[in-house]
């Protein structure tokens, strides 16, 4: 039987050669690659998918790889479309996304480049967001060992109630 | 009938009810708003919240303080008048309590602002509150 989510996945997997599967009703996961991102944001920008709620990357360290995953809701399908892309841990740069979800998309790019120190290409406006006089590598990365941080920046080895986290 | 110093007797007239300015982060408010409720009713003492700092007797710090809105902090308390005093609730101002090793939070409040109190407690009791808001009378002589 032909659901919609199978429809909008085979549909997804001839125009544009991706790998995805229906995770459950009405939840799709789309892996592609950071060339065709412009692509399909746009096409399913038409088809419905009015809604980006969220963007986040992850970190695998191991990997060397970040996985940015884009959320999209349409109101229409009532299906929430994941997409996955992952790019180089090293220099990660990506098209920006802000020409088609405006708004929404320009928060969340903000923030991952605060966070992860993600490039993204044509977004106008990438500075800090939370963070003030930061100097350090992004503090989200998994290679950003904090707890060293926080002992040069805020702890004293002589002080006697401190001298305890240096264990 | 204790004796008083006169300056002791002017700075008590100063501090006669505490106004209080509230500059809370994260759940300190929330843990402290029975602090202003029926049951615990501060108002009974005098003490009311006011909307501006430069009406402020005590800044009320509560919460984890960050980098960024410790520097509001700064601002809020160079602009209320003397006689001052800074009352850090919670384990939070202390020693970053849960956060103790998060890179965002600062740790020792006594760093960045003249503290005159710690109320310990996580969240503090509004009894203790009460404990300390009672010593400030006791230490008025003291303040400068």
């Amino acid at each position: 039987m032909a659901t919609k989510e199978t429809e909008l996945l085979d549909e997804m997997k001839s125009k544009f050669k991706v790998d995805g599967k229906i995770q459950r009703e009405r939840r799709i996961w789309v892996s592609t690659d950071e060339k065709k991102l412009m692509e399909m944001s746009n096409w399913l920008k038409d088809r419905g998918f009015v809604h980006l709620s969220a963007i986040s990357v992850t970190d695998w360290l191991e990997e060397g790889n970040y996985e940015l995953t884009y959320h999209l809701w349409s109101y229409n399908d009532k299906i929430l479309v994941t997409l996955k892309i992952k790019i180089g841990r090293k220099n990660p740069a990506i098209d920006s996304v802000t020409p088609i979800w405006k708004e929404s998309a320009q928060i969340h790019e903000r923030e991952l480049h605060e966070l992860f120190g993600v490039k993204f290409k044509g977004n106008p406006d990438l500075s800090p967001l939370f963070l003030e006089d930061w100097e350090r590598s992004p503090p989200f990365r998994k290679d950003f060992d904090w707890r060293e941080y926080v002992r040069e920046e805020f702890y004293d080895r002589e002080n006697e109630r401190e001298k305890v986290y240096y264990d | 009938m204790v004796k008083r110093s006169k300056k002791a007797k002017t700075m008590r007239k100063l501090i006669k009810a505490i106004w209080i300015f509230n500059w809370f982060n994260s759940c300190g408010f929330t843990e402290l708003v029975p602090l202003v409720g029926s049951r615990w009713d501060m108002e009974r003492f005098g003490m009311i919240i006011v909307g501006s700092p430069r009406h402020a007797d005590v800044l009320f710090i509560a919460g984890y303080q960050t980098p960024k809105s410790i520097k509001r902090a700064k601002r809020v308390y160079e602009q209320m008048a003397e006689p001052r005093v800074v009352i850090a609730l919670g384990s939070c101002t202390m020693t970053g309590g849960m956060y103790w090793d998060s890179y965002n939070t600062i740790k020792r409040l006594e760093d960045y602002l003249p503290v005159t109190m710690y109320i310990p407690g996580c969240p503090p009791r509004p009894e203790a509150i009460f404990e300390a808001c009672e010593k400030i009378f006791e230490h008025v002589k003291e303040l400068e």
